[in-house]
């Protein structure tokens, strides 16, 4: 369970926002909607224990976050992190989607090479990038598959996506995404949404960043009056609609996997 | 991220890059080590001059050559003597005539009139003025001794200047071991800056920076090891060949059996560690220096 007391941060010569008190339960899809430049991404990233908060604490399975490094260094290892941006600038010029997954399983610890490559393929395949040309102008994919494409040559949507299933590929128990929706598209808004509630049902706990809550997607607004701040809490109902059985068979040893926190 | 997984970072982030990179350094290692053979073999000039240098005891004429050889075998024994040969008169005489051709007709006014002598070789490491000194005492008082010709005043002077250039030697295999650590600590730079956004993309995923630069070192470490190792076996091997061909090598570095003494297998373990601890030293060094230019 993550949860915030009080937390507020400062910016731009005053105060971004303050008395944020949250409370993230396991296998909970949260949506943290507000318009651009308002502090989303810097919650995710208090949140994630990235940085501390100027104000207030956040407190995950009891400990917290900004007191002890190593609390937070434990809780980043099973908290998977979309950007915003992705790659980085100082990165993408070198990357193929297979090295982004290398890194990635680097990350992870150590990953059956056999295992590896078929959750790769796995995941590739459910951001839709298994067999779909980098790009709908692009020429035809090099050999090697979706694992050969360089990062720099995808389209923002497809880039979104693969920074997905890379943090999927460790099997996180947490997932941070900022605006992985908006920019993923609104042909994938609807495949996400049935993502994450599969995910949630596995125990997961999603906390999505967005400009406003995506068309469709059935969500309660949630959270305390008192917060002074410039975005909203939604909570995705993970109930409905019932997952497909394939939904269910990415992670056969549930959050966090063997090497789960 | 286990600490497994971080262990081998390098190599499993560019093993191209990275065993290119190896190759490399074991060709500088080969370098390194010939070079540290070499000098532990001979001790810088000390072979050298060991061989070429000797003190001669002169016997009385009247010592009988069992007599010479059992002064031989007594100077032989003595700690910093590597070797004590006789020499009879008629061996002294062939050396003479060899020498001074067209003198045989001295020998038939009366006879041999040269004595029988001692040559003695000093041990390479022990080649020193105290060494010579003790060897002379042992001689002096031996009333069959004649002469004792030590160098005169002239060894002094060159075993100063041995040890000097000694010192040289060991002060440009120096150079050429810190010339390689810069080498080293260069690439080690160019590649932590070359991987900062995949150590950052880590640390985000709570891989810690510190355990990954300590974890890089020590594998970097164990390679050096690794590399001064095979460049020691490859270095050894290759002298062993050339010696089996040629004796110049074995007069002027020595033996290679010697380098299973203890004191040169000493060395060799310190040559050993140090390649390892600067190794590991360069990749610390190389991660600090391309953080510090990330910055």
């Amino acid at each position: 369970m993550i949860e915030a007391f009080r937390l507020g941060a400062l910016g731009r010569g005053g105060t971004l926002w303050e008395g944020v008190d949250l409370s993230f339960g396991e296998g909970d899809v949260w949506l943290v909607a507000g318009p651009a430049s308002c502090g989303k991404t810097l919650l995710l990233r208090i949140l994630r224990g990235d940085r501390r908060p100027d104000a207030g604490d956040v407190v995950v399975g009891g400990e917290s976050l900004a007191r002890d490094g190593r609390v937070a260094a434990a809780f980043r290892a099973s908290a998977g992190l979309v950007p915003q941006s992705f790659p980085p600038r100082d990165i993408a010029a070198l990357r193929t989607v297979g090295d982004l997954f290398r890194l990635s399983a680097i990350a992870a610890g150590a990953i059956p090479a056999q295992e590896r490559a078929r959750r790769e393929e796995e995941l590739l395949a459910l951001v839709g990038l298994s067999d779909a040309p980098p790009g709908p102008d692009a020429p035809a994919p090099p050999p090697g598959g979706a694992h050969a494409w360089e990062l720099e040559s995808l389209s923002l949507s497809e880039r979104a996506r693969v920074a997905l299933a890379a943090e999927l590929l460790r099997n996180p128990k947490y997932l941070f995404a900022d605006t992985l929706v908006a920019n993923a598209g609104s042909d994938w808004s609807d495949k996400l949404g049935a993502l994450f509630r599969a995910l949630a049902r596995e125990g997961r706990t999603i906390v999505l960043a967005e400009r406003s809550v995506p068309d469709r997607w059935q969500v309660v607004r949630t959270g305390d009056p008192a917060v002074s701040g410039p975005f909203s809490f939604y909570r995705l109902g993970v109930a409905a609609p019932e997952p497909k059985p394939s939904d269910l068979e990415w992670f056969p040893d549930g959050p966090g996997g063997k090497e789960g926190a | 991220m286990s600490a497994r997984s971080s262990w081998w970072i390098d190599w499993k982030l560019s093993p191209g890059a990275l065993a290119r990179e190896t190759a490399g350094r074991l060709v500088l290692f080969l370098v390194l080590a010939a070079c540290f053979l070499a000098l532990v073999l001979s001790g810088g000039v000390d072979r050298f001059l060991s061989r070429q240098w000797a003190i001669t005891a002169v016997l009385r004429l009247s010592v009988p050559e069992a007599e010479g050889r059992g002064i031989a075998a007594k100077v032989a024994g003595l700690p910093p003597v590597e070797s004590a040969v006789y020499k009879g008169p008629e061996d002294a005489w062939k050396e003479f005539t060899a020498a001074y051709p067209g003198v045989e007709a001295l020998r038939a006014a009366g006879g041999n009139p040269l004595p029988g002598y001692v040559e003695i070789h000093l041990r390479p490491g022990r080649l020193s003025e105290e060494a010579v000194a003790s060897v002379a005492a042992a001689l002096r008082p031996l009333p069959q001794v004649d002469e004792l010709l030590t160098g005169g005043k002239w060894a002094p002077r060159i075993l100063r200047l041995k040890r000097w250039v000694n010192a040289a030697f060991w002060a440009a295999f120096a150079l050429l071991g810190a010339a390689f650590f810069m080498v080293f600590a260069v690439q080690e730079k160019a590649r932590a800056a070359r991987h900062a956004a995949d150590f950052a993309f880590l640390a985000e995923r709570g891989a810690s920076s510190r355990g990954m630069a300590l974890r890089r070192a020590a594998a970097t470490a164990f390679c050096g090891g690794v590399l001064a190792l095979l460049s020691l076996g490859a270095a050894a091997g290759g002298y062993v060949l050339v010696d089996s061909r040629s004796t110049l090598a074995r007069s002027v570095v020595g033996p290679p059996p010697e380098l299973l003494a203890p004191e040169a297998l000493t060395l060799l373990g310190a040559f050993l560690v140090s390649a390892a601890l600067l190794s590991g030293a360069a990749s610390l060094i190389g991660w600090r220096s391309a953080l510090s230019s990330a910055k």
